[in-house]
């Protein structure tokens, strides 16, 4: 079963049934990425890419990421594509912080972030 | 596969009572322009007004741009799957009003980005400066999700550009550019001596606001497949619209694609222009990985010698980009890239989230997170509340004054990827 890690409430409501589900909507952007690195060093494979989207990690606070159930020996290629992803997260978090956002934008992004998901899961499961 | 653009130029747009091209100038009926979007239910206002290169106008927030055309021969119609039926497009004659623009505006979703300034140092930034717009906002039924907004805003976009396209079906156009493509066996036997060039187009499609259409088909359900390069001069690729306003291919890119109009300049000279891979960048890493090996496997199966390959969009097309790469280099193809840079303010920063070093042939749309100060502008077409909540914007960049200050990444096509832009970097 896949394992789905998200800050998303709205990802975790369409979500849930048939998939493993990791909700931790107190977690940043950069500290959902981080949870699934450490994942990653524990044997999971990652199966979406951490940059989904074209919306900036210092834009939008969402982030939802599909990992596979834990295997035998580390996949080399999810730790270098997630502490790459992790890379640029910290630079534009450099540039600038995550503004403030009104609840309705805020929700605008939760439902860009779902949608991003979306396709990587109705696609694969 | 032989197609003829008729290019019509247009020099100016007015408003009139019929709509027709007369003398270099675009004549557009308003209402029948509104009356046209309003079929929609979905859509409950439709504004339309012209900005002009050189007038003090900000567009914003911009969600795509289209280039009016008409097929006057040959088969099937423009924005085939969209507009027309999925016949086959690519062949006999289109015109294109040539110089003049669809322009569709809509907070589809509140964090807005998309600015097209008419003069100015933002004007200098966007190819959507120098043409004569016909700018179209339209403000979505109170209620209906963003998704349905979205499919709205682009059909609506779409009815207009093939709505003023054919006000081009019976001008005679001021040049006549020809384009061809033969059949595989036929098109290398022809230049037998030059290398057989491809290229390998990469689109956007990750979900709302990231996706991008093959004959109506939402390309991330496609696999690879093999275009002819003037099927998609008449609308075979458009866009879904955007939250990525530097980098994110407009349907005007798609119709005017650059990489396509040099590799034909050098058709028959120094390359023998093979054919068009299209692929697709999507959000799982099995997709990426399939598509990446059946874009090596075609660039292979159609024996290129080399490829250009441009990417679209931020972050994740990365990692599809340096999949491409790597995996028609390790064919025996070369590879050059188009990509863009988010280097930080400075520049100093890692441009790409991946890289390779057979990744040597790397050609750049500029570091979008330049900084740059937009001055005020006389006159607003769209809804400007929304441009401090724009990426590569942040609190306070819009100023009292009505300057915003931003990164470029806010400017449409600024960064584009096609390199239809001005920015790039050069190694010395």
């Amino acid at each position: 079963m896949m394992i789905l890690i998200t800050n998303n409430q709205r990802v975790a409501e369409t979500f849930g049934d048939n998939i493993d589900l990791h909700f931790m909507p107190e977690k940043t952007y950069q500290e959902i990425l981080l949870y699934a690195r450490d994942r990653i060093h524990e044997g999971y494979k990652l199966l979406s890419h951490p940059l989904s989207g074209s919306v900036k990690p210092n834009e939008t606070p969402f982030k939802s990421i599909l990992i596979s159930e834990k295997q035998q020996t580390l996949d080399y290629d999810s730790l270098v594509i997630i502490e790459d992803s992790l890379a640029t997260v910290r630079k534009f978090n450099n540039n600038k912080i995550t503004p403030k956002w009104t609840e309705s934008i805020l929700d605008d992004f939760r439902v860009i972030d779902l949608s991003l998901i979306k396709g990587a899961i109705e696609g694969n499961q | 596969m032989r197609l003829e653009l008729g290019k019509i130029k247009i020099a100016d747009v007015q408003f009139s009572e019929e709509t027709k091209v007369e003398n270099g100038t675009l004549y557009v009926n308003k209402q029948e322009i509104i009356d046209l979007v309003m079929e929609d239910d979905h859509i409950v206002k439709c504004v339309v007004e012209l900005a002009r290169p050189g007038e003090s106008v900000r567009i914003t927030p911009v969600k795509d741009v289209i280039e009016p055309r008409v097929k006057v021969e040959g088969p099937g119609g423009i924005f085939p799957g969209m507009i027309n039926k999925v016949t086959t497009v690519g062949e006999g004659r289109t015109h294109t009003l040539n110089g003049a623009a669809v322009v569709t505006c809509g907070k589809i979703v509140g964090f807005q980005e998309g600015i097209i300034d008419m003069s100015g140092p933002g004007a200098e930034l966007t190819p959507f400066s120098k043409l004569n717009n016909v700018c179209v906002v339209v403000e979505p039924k109170e209620g209906i999700e963003q998704h349905t907004y979205e499919k709205a805003a682009r059909m609506a976009g779409l009815k207009v550009a093939t709505y003023l396209g054919k006000a081009a079906i019976d001008v005679e156009p001021d040049e006549i550019v020809a384009y061809e493509t033969k059949p595989l066996l036929e098109q290398v036997a022809e230049y037998p001596d030059l290398p057989k060039v491809g290229y390998v187009y990469m689109l956007q499609t990750q979900g709302l606001l990231h996706d991008t259409y093959v004959y109506g088909v939402d390309a991330k359900k496609i696999i690879p497949t093999v275009l002819y390069p003037t099927e998609i001069m008449d609308g075979a690729v458009l866009s879904g619209n955007c939250v990525s306003a530097c980098d994110k291919n407009t349907s005007y890119h798609h119709l005017n694609n650059p990489i396509i109009e040099e590799l034909y300049k050098k058709h028959g000279k120094e390359i023998n222009f093979i054919g068009v891979i299209a692929t697709n960048e999507n959000v799982y890493l099995a997709d990426k990985e399939r598509s990446s090996n059946w874009s090596a496997k075609f660039a292979k199966y159609l024996g290129l010698d080399a490829v250009i390959i441009s990417q679209e969009g931020f972050g994740n097309p990365d990692t599809d980009l340096i999949m491409n790469c790597k995996k028609i280099e390790n064919e025996g193809v070369k590879t050059v890239i188009v990509t863009d840079e988010y280097a930080g303010r400075d520049g100093a920063s890692q441009s790409l989230a991946d890289a390779d070093p057979k990744a040597d042939a790397v050609v750049t749309g500029g570091n979008a997170n330049e900084v740059i100060v937009l001055p005020p502008m006389d006159k607003v077409i769209g809804m400007l509340d929304y441009a401090d909540k724009i990426a590569g914007g942040f609190d306070g960049s819009l100023r009292p004054d009505g300057s915003i200050e931003a990164e470029i990444q806010v400017i449409t096509g600024a960064t584009n990827e096609l390199g239809f832009n001005k920015y790039s970097a050069t190694t010395y």
